[in-house]
Order: C-alpha cells, then structure tokens, then sequence
C-alpha cells in the first residue's frame, strides 16, 4: 500500500500557524488539529516542529502567547496574532497565491 | 523591533534556564494530553489512546530538545558548558594549568612591559601638533658627518630656504639659576625665534618672547618649565615678580610652558638667542636646527632645498666653510638615534622568550591530548562534531591565555612601575612609558594570538590520525608516536630560539666585561666629585680690564677653596678640571689648534683663522682647563718633561701639558716639548703657549672609544671659559658623606651662590654604564627566563618518553642491559634534541647576532668564545633535565617494568 506523502510543504507552516491563528488565539494541538481538519488530512504536523516554531514565530515578533485555562480547564499555551504577524498573513498569503497560480499555469501547459 | 525581541527573550532564558524548560515541558505535556483526549473522544480506551499519541508525537525528550534548541542563546549556553567543562578539567589538572598559566604569564608580562617602553619610546607620535613635520637640521661635511649649525650658515638657510615654515636654532646646557625659592644647577636652553612655533606649543602661562627681547641686546627674558614653575616658583599665577638671574644677567619671567614640554629634554629655562651677538665663523658649529616644514612639503624635499644653500655657501667661501650639504631628519627619529637598536634588540629577545613559552604549553597540551584521546573518541562517537571538538580546545586554551595573559599584564603594570629605577637616564621620551590602552590592546593581542594559535594547535594534533583506533587499541600502545615526535620538534625550536637570546646575553655581557675591565687611564677608586659653576662669569664684560680682574678674581676664588677643601681631614688630593673625563662622555670641547712653530702669533682671530688653513701648522684636540693636583689626584703619569708649577701664573708665559697621544700623532718624529702652540680660539685669549710636559693617556670621550688627544691649560693661566663645568676631584678613602658635609659648608662659605653637585667618580660612571646595563640585565633575564623554559621543555618530553618506554626498558634489562646502557638510552633521547636545537640555533644566530654589532664593544657578532660558551651550556642544561627521568629508569625493577601498562 502505497503510504500517503502528508509532510507540510516546505516553508509553509509558518503561514499555516499564522491562518489557523488569524480566527482566534489557540493552543498547540489546537492548530495542529485545525490545520489537519482543514486540510482534510492533507497535511499532518510534526508535533516537534511545530513547537519549535512556535518559538521562532514568538521571537520575530508575529505571535504573542499566555497561559489560559482551556475549555475542559487544563493550563495550556494559547497563541494569539500580532499586528505584525497579522501584516505578515498578507504577505505570505499573497505570495503563496501568486507562485501557487504560476505553478497551475506551468502545469496546464506541460499537461 | 524583532532584534530586541530576540534579544531580551534570549537573555531571559538564559537568565533562568530553569523556568524555560519547565515551560517547554509543559506544552509538550500538554500537546500530549491533547491528543490523547482527542482520541478518546474518537472512541479510542484510554490507554491506547495514549500510546497512539505518543507513537504519533514520537520520543517526547526529543521533541523538547529539538524547542529547546532554539535561539542564539544556545550557543552561549554550550560555550558556557565548555568553559565549564575547561574548567573542571584544569583543575582536575592544577600543575599542568599552574605551570601553562605561569609560563604564559610570564611571556605574555614580559612582552607586554616591554612592549610598553617600544610604545612610548618608538611608536607614540610626539605630544605636538603635526609631529610629522617637525625635523631637526644638520650642516653636513662632505665625509658625510652631521655638524651643528655656525650663526652665518643658519642665517642663509633661515633666509633663502622655501620649504620651512619655521626654522629656529637652538642649544641648551647645565648652568646655575638663581631667583626661584633656591638656586640650582639646571638645563637651560638658548632658542632662536621660531623655536616654540616649530614645535607648535604656545605658554600655559604668560606668553613666549616679543620682538624687543629677540634683538641682540635687546630686554633679556625667560620662559620656564612647568615642573621649574611648581618646584620654584610656587606655581604663582603672577609672573612678574619672578627674576632669574643666570651667567650675571638677569632675566625676567615672562611665560611658563604647558605641563609635559620637555624640548629639549630636561629643560627647566628658555632664553632668547638674538640676545648674545652672532659669531660671524662658518665653521663655528654651535647651534643644532629644528624646523616645521611647510604644508605638503616632504623631509626629502626640505633636505634638497637645504643641500643647494649649503653647496652655495661652499661655492662662495670656500676654505671658510666646511659643510657642503645638510642634514634633515624628522625629530622623532633624531631623538631616538641610536636607542631604536637597543630596544628592537629587548623587543625581539622577549619575542623569542615568548615563542618559548608557547613551545612550552604547546608541548604540554600535546601531552595532555595523547592521554585524552580516548576521551575525544567517545565523544566523536556520541556525535562531538569537528566543530564542536575544535571549539573544545579554543575554549580550553582561551582559558589558559586569558589566565595567563591577566597574570601577565599585572606582571607588567608591576614591571613599568619598576621601570623608571633601571631605565637608562639617557633614554629619550621614558617619562611617557606607562600601561595605556596601545599596550593594553598589544597585550590583549597576544592573548588572542597565543590561544588561537595553542588551540588550532592541539585540535589539529588531537583530531589527526584515526580517533576510532584510539577505542580499540590498548592503553599503552597508543600514547602516539607521532604526538611524541612532535613535541621532540617543538623542543628542538625552543632549544634553538633559547641559544640566540643567550648568545646575544652573552655577547652583551662580554661586550660589558670588556668595557668595565678598560682602564680610563686614571684610578676609579675613591674619588668625589663636585662640579659646580662659577659664580665670578668669564667674559661676563667686554672691557678687557674688567674681564682679565673677574679672571683674576675667579682664579682667586677657586685658590681659596681648593685650600679650604685640601684641609679637609682625610682629603689626600684635591684637583680641579674643567670637566669630569669619560663619565660624561662628551664633556670637554674639542677643536683646532694652531702651531706655531717659531712664527709671530697671531694678532687677532682673524689672522689665526687664516693661519689655520695651513694643515701643516694645524692640530686637532680636546681642551682641558686643569691644576696641577689633578693629574696627582686622578693618578695621570707624567711621562715626560714637568707639571704645572708654582711658577705659571699670570703673568709668566703660559704652559700646556699634552697627552702622550697627542704627542705621537702630531710630532711622530720630533719632541714635542718646547713647541709653542696657540690654543686661544677655546678660551679667546690669544696669549702662546709652551708644551712642557707629556702625560698618560685617558679615554676621555668614554671607555668605548680610543684614548683622545688632550692638550691641558692652566687654571691659573687662562681661567676656567664658558663652555667648562668645572668639576674639582677629591680623593679620599673616607666616608663620602663625611667629606660631602664637609665640603658644602665650605662652598656655602665661599661661593653661597654656587650650586654644587657632589657625586662619586664610580656614581657618574655608572650612570655613563646606564644603557648598556639596562640592555644587558633585561637580556640577560630574558636568556634565564627561556633557558628555564627550555630545560622544563626537554625534560617533559625526555620523561613522557621514558615513562612510554618502561615495559621495553624492563625488557632490556631483562635480556642483561646494565643500568648504564640504560642511562645513556634515556639520556641519549635528551643529548639528540640538544644537538639538533643548539646547531639550528647556532646557524641562526649567526645571522641575528650580526643586528647586535652596533651594541657591542671589543667583541664580534660572531664570537667563538661567547658560541661555544653558549652552546656547551645549553648542551649541559639539556643533558641535566635529561639525567633525573634517566635515573629513573635507570632504578627501575625489570620484574615492576614488565608488568607496567
């Protein structure tokens, strides 16, 4: 049987945290489970990486995070956007649409 | 902004670690959690719920490791961990971390202390504006030697030059200055216009001389030091009612130079030249130049610009002058001269001591590094990278370095501060030597040098080869064969740069020898000196009357005290000349005699200059004003013909006494008593004199040069003149404090005005000695400090080579060596680096040593005495730190030295 590729693409989980983040603030399984929900399964995180991430994204100033009481009140870490990190959706997302359409367009016309 | 972030995050994680890792363990926590209750939720039991979590989320350590990893302060972090781990294992180690620390100590102190008196002396730009064009100006002869500037030559390269902006004269001396709160003997410089502007200095006080006090005759008026002005003059903010009379003139103070001027060095007093009138001789060289050039004009330009006035003076007066080019030379350079030698030789010295130095941590760390090689294994197969190995050593030898290096720079805060009491006195610019930031930066620089280079060093050694093998192979067999050759290398290196620090030590040593064991021509014992200045002037008046009674009355004065000082108890001869031979070195004026053969003398000066241009009828000689006690006191022999005597005086026809060189040079084949000569251009009294006697020679220009010519007035003919320091000589095997005490209550009686400077004969020498013992005591310490260092080196390696040799030690012994055999085997080790180093060594020295030659005295650069001497030295030290590990062995049991692993 042939194993399904869900590795996240290259460079993108940092925009996939930042839009999973832009409804509301979340913990760290929570965007995990968003991001595999959305993707229906597409895409499955690396629990390592994402943390990791988490880390990077706090530094650069694009998330903010606090400990919250969650709904079945476990502490947990709850990240939440930045203006800046905000800013920084845009841009990625535009970029992404952009190279994601260019790449439609050199498929199409190989195919 | 995301800069600071990263910044402030980073830091409050390394500020408590702790609490950041119980956060991070937290959310892994809590991921898990999650997931597990999401699969629950699923439909999943609670137990392989979590299992499937955990199998999903992978090895939850790992996970937290890989967050944790995140961010700069990591690599803070692991270097911490290494310094840590640098640190437990030195101390683990204290006598190879006290004996590194100690010996980079001592290399990097040393060269940091000396590098600091190069600094100040060499490398520091002069305290003026634009040091870079201030020069100092020469009269050149066509052999090439520099000459002072004669008034009319300064004139025309004053007035026709077009490349200075200032050109000024200048000259300076001891006299006696009194009008401050006590009077005292004290350089005074004479400075032409333009002096204080060439240099670009203004007055921290006051101004510098007006136009009406730089005319001849004109309103005398005196600058003075600042040092002058606190000890003096009670640092007085009103100037005008200070007036210092010098030479029977009074001067006026009108300004104080700023704190730390010191041109010409040691000068306390400024004068005007303009005032004295000019000598109208051009081959009277008696002004030294100093000039700034112009804007964007170079030395090499102002010197051609120079040239062409000199060969112009030539062209036009021919016989009269004797330059025909000139000299220029940035001041900087002038003032250093001849020291520049001295102390690039110290400087290279303490470089090879340091070179030793690193040889010798170098070869420890070796060692160490060959005993943790399995250490390093493990680690590299735990997954150390090359890095992170690298970094390993760097922090280790960082930590020595550092350690070492602050060690040594309080060595060198202590060594500067001990400084001022060997420097020599004639070393220019030495007040300026103290640890600032130059040297700090020197220092600081060597540091980071000797840890790099000790670093790289070690991990090159300690990653060659294959690490694996260092797992698998046994103990003994792999303590490195290849480390070991490597350090007999470094050994023989130190072994080699040892000898040439101690054969350029011994060079300078037997250089000093020499020098000491040369008779001056006199007896050094017991003699005082006093030298003092007359307080009746010659030439004060220019009414000849007037002047031959103050004449008169000096010769007077100088009677009465020279009786006072003979009473004296236990003053068995008192002699009076106008200047201390040798000490000094260039005290007693030289110039051109004229003989005169049977001819009419000469009626003025003129008429003798004219005469002199006959080489026939010309000499050349020192000229020294003495009594006839002087030749008894020093101990001068009299050769031939007779001293002065009670008969020479005033009045009766004047007498010299000539040395036995003189007599040889000038009258080879003729007696040279009963010639006439007239010596009158020295003290400008024209008045004949007969030779009468000849007396032993004395190395008046300093024990380094071949006894001079002399010819020797009477005190009591011609007077003591101006350019003399009339110095009187005691000799006494009393207690010089008695007879000092003695001696200024009765100059306080006789002369209140005179300052005297009451030293010993042996004391003023000394002070000649000053530069070649400084140079000879920091080598020589340099050549002890590495010879200990190289014999610790050999015997490392010598003993790290038997102890790996014990098992085929117990072999031979068993198989019926003699302990003998075994001694030389060992011993033998030692006498081979000995050999190859000292013939390394030997080859370079011949060809540093050859850099000393203008150091050294009655010695060659290559002398076989001091190479042998040296070599067989080394050989023997060798062949010491060899024979202890040999005996060693040597007493091994054969059954212990079997079994050893």
């Amino acid at each position: 049987m042939d194993e399904l590729n869900t590795d996240i693409i290259q460079g993108t989980l940092d925009m996939l945290i930042l839009k999973a983040l832009s409804l509301e603030p979340m913990h760290g399984f929570g965007i995990a489970r968003r991001i595999e929900q959305v993707s229906r399964g597409v895409f499955k995180v690396n629990p390592g990486s994402l943390l990791t991430a988490f880390q990077r994204l706090e530094r650069v100033g694009w998330l903010n995070s606090e400990w919250r009481q969650t709904d079945n009140s476990r502490r947990a870490k709850f990240y939440r956007l930045t203006r800046t990190g905000r800013k920084q959706l845009e841009v990625e997302t535009t970029n992404w649409n952009r190279r994601a359409s260019a790449i439609a367009r050199l498929l199409k016309a190989v195919g | 902004m995301s800069l600071w972030r990263q910044f402030t995050r980073g830091l409050r994680v390394l500020g408590n670690r702790k609490a950041a890792d119980r956060e991070i363990a937290d959310e892994v926590g809590h991921y898990l959690e999650e997931a597990t209750a999401a699969l629950v939720a699923g439909g999943l039991a609670p137990d392989e719920a979590r299992r499937a979590a955990s199998l999903e989320m992978g090895n939850a350590p790992a996970v937290r490791e890989q967050v944790r990893g995140y961010g700069w302060e990591n690599t803070i972090d692991s270097l911490f961990a290494e310094l840590r781990y640098a640190a437990r294992r030195l101390a683990g180690n204290p006598g190879f971390a006290a004996v590194s620390i100690l010996t980079l100590a001592l290399g990097i102190g040393a060269s940091t202390a000396i590098f600091s008196v190069v600094d100040a002396v060499l490398l520091r730009p002069l305290p003026y504006p634009n040091p870079e064009k201030i020069v100092r100006v020469w009269e050149q002869a066509p052999d090439g030697h520099r000459m002072n500037l004669a008034d009319p030559n300064f004139d025309d390269f004053h007035t026709q030059n077009d490349t200075f902006a200032n050109l000024a004269a200048y000259e300076y001396g001891l006299s006696s200055v009194t009008g401050g709160s006590e009077p005292v003997r004290i350089n005074i410089a004479i400075v032409s216009s333009g002096f204080f502007q060439a240099l670009g200095v203004e007055p921290f006080r006051g101004r510098t001389f007006a136009p009406q006090e730089q005319r001849l005759r004109g309103a005398p008026a005196a600058i003075v030091s600042h040092g002058y002005w606190q000890r003096y003059l009670g640092a007085t903010t009103d100037l005008s009612k200070f007036h210092l009379r010098m030479e029977g003139a009074v001067y006026p103070v009108v300004g104080v130079m700023p704190e730390g001027f010191d041109f010409p060095p040691g000068s306390a007093v400024w004068t005007p030249r303009e005032l004295d009138p000019e000598i109208p001789s051009r081959t009277a060289h008696n002004w030294r130049g100093l000039g700034r050039l112009r804007d964007g004009v170079t030395v090499a330009q102002a010197r051609a610009n120079l040239s062409a006035i000199g060969r112009r003076i030539k062209a036009q007066y021919g016989k009269d002058a004797d330059l025909n080019d000139a000299a220029v030379v940035p001041l900087a350079d002038a003032m250093v001269g001849d020291v520049r030698t001295a102390l690039l030789t110290l400087l290279g010295a303490v470089g090879l001591l340091l070179l030793v130095a690193c040889a010798n941590v170098a070869g420890l760390l070796l060692a160490r590094t060959s005993a943790r090689r399995k250490e390093l294994a493990v680690r590299v197969a735990l997954g150390a990278g090359r890095g992170r190995l690298i970094q390993q050593f760097l922090v280790e030898s960082f930590s020595l370095s550092v350690a070492g290096g602050t060690l040594g720079i309080l060595i060198a805060v202590g060594a500067v501060r001990a400084l001022p009491t060997i420097l020599p006195a004639n070393l220019p610019r030495q007040q300026a030597v103290a640890i600032n930031t130059p040297v700090l930066l020197f220092a600081l620089a060597a540091i980071v040098a000797v840890a790099v280079s000790l670093g790289l060093f070690a991990a090159w050694r300690a990653a060659a080869g294959d690490l694996q093998q260092a797992l698998t192979a046994g103990s003994r067999s792999y303590s490195g064969g290849a480390t070991q050759r490597f350090r007999a290398f470094l050994v023989i290196g130190e072994i080699a740069a040892t000898l040439v620090i101690l054969i350029g030590a011994g060079l300078l040593g037997r250089s000093f020898l020499r020098l000491i064991s040369t008779s001056p021509g006199f007896s050094q014992q017991n003699l005082i000196t006093m030298e003092f200045s007359l307080p009746i002037p010659w030439g004060a008046s220019s009414d000849p009357t007037s002047e031959q009674s103050g004449i008169l009355r000096q010769i007077h004065l100088m009677d009465d005290i020279l009786t006072r000082l003979r009473a004296i108890p236990g003053a068995e001869s008192v002699g009076l000349a106008g200047a201390l031979p040798v000490a000094a070195g260039d005290n007693l004026a030289d110039g051109t005699f004229l003989l005169l053969n049977g001819q009419k003398p000469p009626a003025n000066f003129d008429e003798w200059g004219r005469m002199a241009h006959n080489p026939s009828q010309a000499g050349y000689a020192l000229y020294c004003v003495a009594s006839e006690a002087y030749f008894r006191t020093l101990g001068i022999p009299l050769i031939r013909g007779r001293m002065f005597g009670e008969q020479d005086d005033w009045n009766s026809p004047h007498v010299a006494v000539i040395s036995e060189s003189l007599a040889r040079e000038r009258w080879p084949h003729q007696d040279p008593i009963g010639q006439v000569i007239n010596f009158g251009n020295m003290d400008g009294n024209l008045k004949p004199q007969t030779i009468v006697g000849i007396v032993g020679d004395v190395r008046a220009r300093g024990l380094d040069s071949p006894p001079s010519p002399v010819i020797y007035v009477d005190y009591r003919q011609r007077g003591m003149h101006g350019n003399s320091s009339p110095t009187i000589l005691m000799r006494s095997a009393l207690p010089v404090g008695e007879i000092v005490s003695a001696a200024r209550g009765i100059f306080r009686d006789l002369a209140p005005d005179a300052p005297v400077k009451f030293s010993t004969f042996a004391n003023e020498m000394g002070g000649w000695l000053a530069d070649r013992r400084f140079l000879l005591l920091l080598v020589g310490l340099f050549a002890a400090a590495a010879l200990a260092l190289a014999a610790v080196g050999i015997y490392g390696v010598v003993a790290f080579s038997a102890a790996r040799r014990t098992q085929e030690i117990g072999i031979r012994m068993a198989l019926g060596a003699r302990r003998s055999n075994v001694l030389l085997l060992i011993v033998g080790e030692g006498a081979r680096l000995a050999v190859l180093g000292v013939a390394i060594g030997i080859l370079a020295s011949f060809v540093i040593t050859r850099l000393l030659s203008s150091l050294l005295f009655g010695v060659s650069a290559t002398d076989p005495v001091t190479f042998a001497g040296v070599a067989v030295l080394l050989s023997a030290v060798a062949l010491l730190a060899s024979y202890i590990p040999a005996r060693r062995a040597m007493r091994l049991d054969p059954n212990t030295a079997l079994r050893y692993e």
